[in-house]
């Protein structure tokens, strides 16, 4: 394909969509409706680095109007001065898998219901406050680049959070539920939630702050999936290792943990990070980052490819009308072979944590921090006395050495990550796992 | 302009809009943005941004509705998508739209018409603050540059009709020196940001957090900076001030109106007029004109934040809190400029554990207040200076509590955001060692 002059590539990656939203606040309906947009992002590789527009309310038009905004990038691109090239990258979509039910074929007003059913599920005794939302986003992707590539794709994502907060003498505890899928319309029968959100905010208001320091830990699989997220996979990403931003680089091939330890980033697979191609129209693989204890690769776009290789591209994400960068998908911690109750009896003593609401971490430091909503502390191998709020933190190169055990149980939660400004759909998991030497933050004083 | 030519079908969705229901409410806003980002110490990507957003507000007997679009040609869509949104919702005591005040029609508080969003401009900006991280040994990993420009119209079935402009700049710089990472950013609706200090204050902290020794668990003075004071707060102490959940039962401060919730040489109030403030506004995002909220005087907790929707249904007044989020965002309730302000002391003269940001703020628990993270460029600091860096620690703690252990403010306090905090210094807080 001829390209302008000044031009070594562009694509164009174009969404339109919808997003239904319903709010169920103790029993009021505060909002339920729905939004649409439409946002497009052209880029333009000059001959330094990237020139892009970001546009909403984009109309395709004709090819002398996309002539005119290639044109406008082109001129941005004039100011970066990083020499940027892109590795060559095999195209190909994946389909979409079906859904089960449409959520487009049930109405406004059914939804509002069911989702209606969820929340007084949660109204026990003791619960003071009650609030549901159900979240339903299409998106309509359309991707174009200067080499003929042409894909395009429908998703949606849909599913709903519960919340319920107990109240007792001033001290205020919440449990929280949320299901969230790709597999269409979950709604029906799923009262069970708002029961659980409920029974777990009442049991957190007789909890106990754990003490902190170090201690043994067993981690479901939600928490170990956070884990995997903040202790693996941002350290692996291909820009933040182009940076210098990551304890990770230069590792490959170095051992970071016990030989059957797997860690994988896989875009694949039908859970809530499933992408049929990535951002920038590149197929899209199952990346083993950790493989049987090694650091085995990283995760790339097209440019980070090229600039540090080891490792797989396709790992390109963006939000609507944003910039790609490189992100996490479905990530994992492959099952072991433990049971549940021989994880619990290896750990004697220590802490059995659930349930998270997220962490962070800094890769060039190799630090990271994450939430546990609660736990038990183990005597003996039995679970004895609930605990809340426990946080862990952590050290990138130490920390998979004190994974000992891994579980068979592995299962994917999903969620959201956040990162340069950019919230993208993703899927942690993990089955159980055993971790030594975990530091345990808490204000427990006892 | 095409500001001005948004008029036109504004008009026609307001008297098409009166037609179907009782009320309706406007808001549309256009902006551009340029922004150039840097790997390492080169320019890698500029980018230059056009985005628009319409939300329509729409109310018939009570029942209010509402849905947003950025394709503003299909407004008549987005009406009849706002107007099946409020045959859903629960009927709630409403008592109209603001209608036109005296004063002012135009806001431009956060308005610089010398600030240009030209991708030149973000490539200087860029410039000064790489010359600023000469200053210390440390290397840049990633920056950015922003400028941007917005005008928004607010315009209701009541008659109102206001406009505002925005302008925006800002700056942020990460970089690494061994395994110590350091990070600086500032943000401005004018012209007057200094990119060289953020480039210094990146890589000093990067430069100075090398040989970090490690701290014995225990219970340690901790000054926390305004940025890590933002991110817990944030999490935490601001979403109880406000009116809906207080009355929905999600804030722990629900049931304390008037009692003393924390150290009475505190107080902690919202400044819409703040000269130069990020948030500062003459109406909200309803049109309810904005004024100072007291919601802390004196460690006594004395109000809490309210849009039209939740005073009406609670028998109260708005506070002017209604904020926008977005081009395209419908209302909810938040601040323009909270203020922390009381007690001023030298806070750094005594040892402390100074901290200036943390990892996992977000993971606070948002009911009972309980937080525990990971220190960022943590250091001893006595006499007013930093001392020895400390490697990795945690801290625990209440973010309701902490306000009742308060040994003083530092008198020098930083806009993060729509918070203006200075560092505050804590007595007993858990720090748990490695």
């Amino acid at each position: 394909m001829n390209l302008p002059s000044g031009v070594r590539y562009y694509d164009l990656r174009h969404v339109t969509g919808h997003v239904t939203l319903i709010d169920i606040d103790n029993g009021v309906v505060e909002s339920a409706g729905t939004s649409f947009f439409n946002k497009a992002l052209i880029r333009v590789l000059g001959s330094h680095g990237w020139g892009v527009l970001e546009i909403d309310n984009f109309n395709p038009g004709s090819k002398r109007k996309m002539g005119g905004l290639i044109q406008s990038a082109t001129r941005l691109a004039a100011i970066t001065r990083q020499d940027v090239t892109i590795a060559d990258a095999p195209h190909q979509a994946l389909a979409v898998p079906q859904m089960q039910e449409d959520p487009r074929e049930v109405d406004l007003e059914e939804k509002t219901r069911l989702l209606a059913s969820v929340e007084k599920a949660a109204a026990l005794p003791g619960i003071v406050n009650r609030r549901a939302n159900y979240i339903e986003r299409f998106e309509n992707i359309a991707f174009t680049d200067s080499s003929g590539t042409e894909f395009s794709y429908e998703i949606c994502r849909s599913g709903f959070n519960i919340l319920a907060v107990a109240s007792r003498n001033g001290n205020v505890q919440m449990g929280y539920e949320r299901v969230h899928s790709i597999r269409g319309f979950d709604l029906r029968h799923r009262e069970e939630y708002g029961k659980k959100s409920a029974e777990r905010a009442l049991s957190l208001l007789d909890a106990r702050h754990v003490r902190g320091g170090r201690m043994r830990a067993v981690l479901d699989p939600e928490l170990a999936g956070v884990f995997a997220h903040e202790a693996v996979g941002h350290a692996s990403e291909g820009d933040l290792i182009q940076e210098g931003n990551s304890i990770l680089a230069g590792k490959i091939g170095d051992r970071i943990g016990n030989e059957w330890l797997t860690i994988v980033d896989d875009p694949t697979l039908p859970e809530f990070g499933f992408e049929p191609f990535d951002a920038e129209g590149v197929e899209v693989r199952r990346t083993e980052i950790i493989k049987n204890g090694i650091i085995n690769s990283y995760l790339h776009n097209r440019e980070t490819l090229a600039a540090i290789g080891n490792g797989v591209p396709g790992h390109a994400r963006a939000m609507p009308g944003e910039p790609p960068l490189v992100r996490m998908s479905n990530t994992f911690i492959e099952n072991g072979d433990a049971s549940l109750p021989e994880l619990m009896e290896a750990c004697r003593t220590g802490i059995l944590l659930k349930g998270s609401r997220g962490g962070q971490v800094d890769p060039g430091r190799g630090i990271f921090q994450f939430n546990a909503e609660y736990g038990y502390m183990i005597e003996n191998g039995e679970s004895a006395g609930l605990v809340r709020d426990v946080s862990l933190s952590g050290e990138i190169l130490s920390t998979l050495h004190d994974i000992t055990l891994c579980g068979n149980d592995r299962a994917m939660h999903p969620g959201y990550c956040g990162k340069g400004g950019q919230s993208v759909p993703v899927s942690d998991g993990a089955p159980h796992i055993l971790l030594e030497n975990a530091v345990v933050g808490g204000s427990g004083m006892d | 302009m095409r500001w001005w030519a948004a008029v036109a079908w504004i008009e026609q969705l307001l008297k098409e809009g009166a037609k179907l229901v009782d009320e309706i409410e406007v808001f549309y806003a256009e902006g551009k943005s340029v922004s150039a980002d840097l790997k390492r110490r080169n320019v890698n990507l500029a980018v230059s941004s056009a985005d628009c957003g319409l939300a329509i507000r729409t109310v018939r007997k009570g029942r209010i509705g509402s849905s947003n679009t950025n394709n503003p040609e299909r407004w008549m869509e987005c009406l009849k998508a706002a107007i099946a949104s409020g045959n859903l919702a629960t009927p709630q005591a409403w008592d109209g739209l603001p209608c036109p005040a005296k004063g002012p029609v135009t806001d431009t508080l956060c308005f610089d018409p010398a600030l240009a969003t030209e991708p030149q401009i973000a490539s200087r900006l860029l410039s000064e603050m790489l010359e600023g991280s000469k200053e210390h040994p440390a290397e840049v990993t990633s920056g950015s540059a922003s400028l941007s420009s917005a005008s928004v119209t607010l315009a209701n079935s009541s008659g109102l009709y206001l406009t505002g402009r925005h302008t925006g700049v800002s700056v942020s710089m990460e970089a690494i020196a061994g395994q110590s990472t350091g990070s600086e950013f500032t943000q401005s609706c004018f012209m007057d940001i200094d990119p060289h200090s953020v480039g210094e204050r990146a890589v000093f902290f990067a430069s100075r957090s090398v040989g970090g020794q490690d701290v014995l668990t225990g219970l340690y003075d901790v000054i926390l900076s305004p940025i890590a004071y933002a991110e817990l707060l944030s999490a935490v102490y601001l979403p109880a001030l406000s009116g809906r959940n207080v009355h929905a039962g999600r804030s722990r401060l629900a049931t304390r109106l008037n009692e003393q919730v924390m150290d009475t040489r505190l107080s902690l109030y919202d400044d819409p007029s703040r000269h130069r403030g990020l948030g500062s506004a003459l109406w909200d995002g309803e049109g309810v004109p904005t004024r100072r909220i007291d919601f802390i005087r004196d460690g006594v907790l004395t109000e809490f934040a309210y849009d039209l929707r939740t005073a009406y249904r609670y028998g109260k007044t708005s506070t002017g809190s209604a904020i926008r989020a977005g081009a395209s965002g419908g209302t909810a309730i938040g601040n323009h400029n909270l203020t922390v302000d009381g007690l001023r002391s030298d806070i750094a003269r005594k040892r402390a554990i100074y901290v200036h940001s943390v990892i996992g703020a977000h993971t606070a628990n948002p009911m009972s207040g309980d937080f525990s993270v990971e220190m960022s460029n943590a250091f001893w600091m006595e006499d007013g200076s930093f001392q020895e860096p400390i490697r990795s620690a945690m801290l625990a703690g209440n973010v309701f509590d902490m306000h009742n252990k308060v040994d003083g403010l530092s008198s020098e306090v930083r806009q993060i955001g729509s918070l203006v905090l200075p560092s505050i210094r804590l007595s007993g807080m858990q720090v748990i060692g490695k």
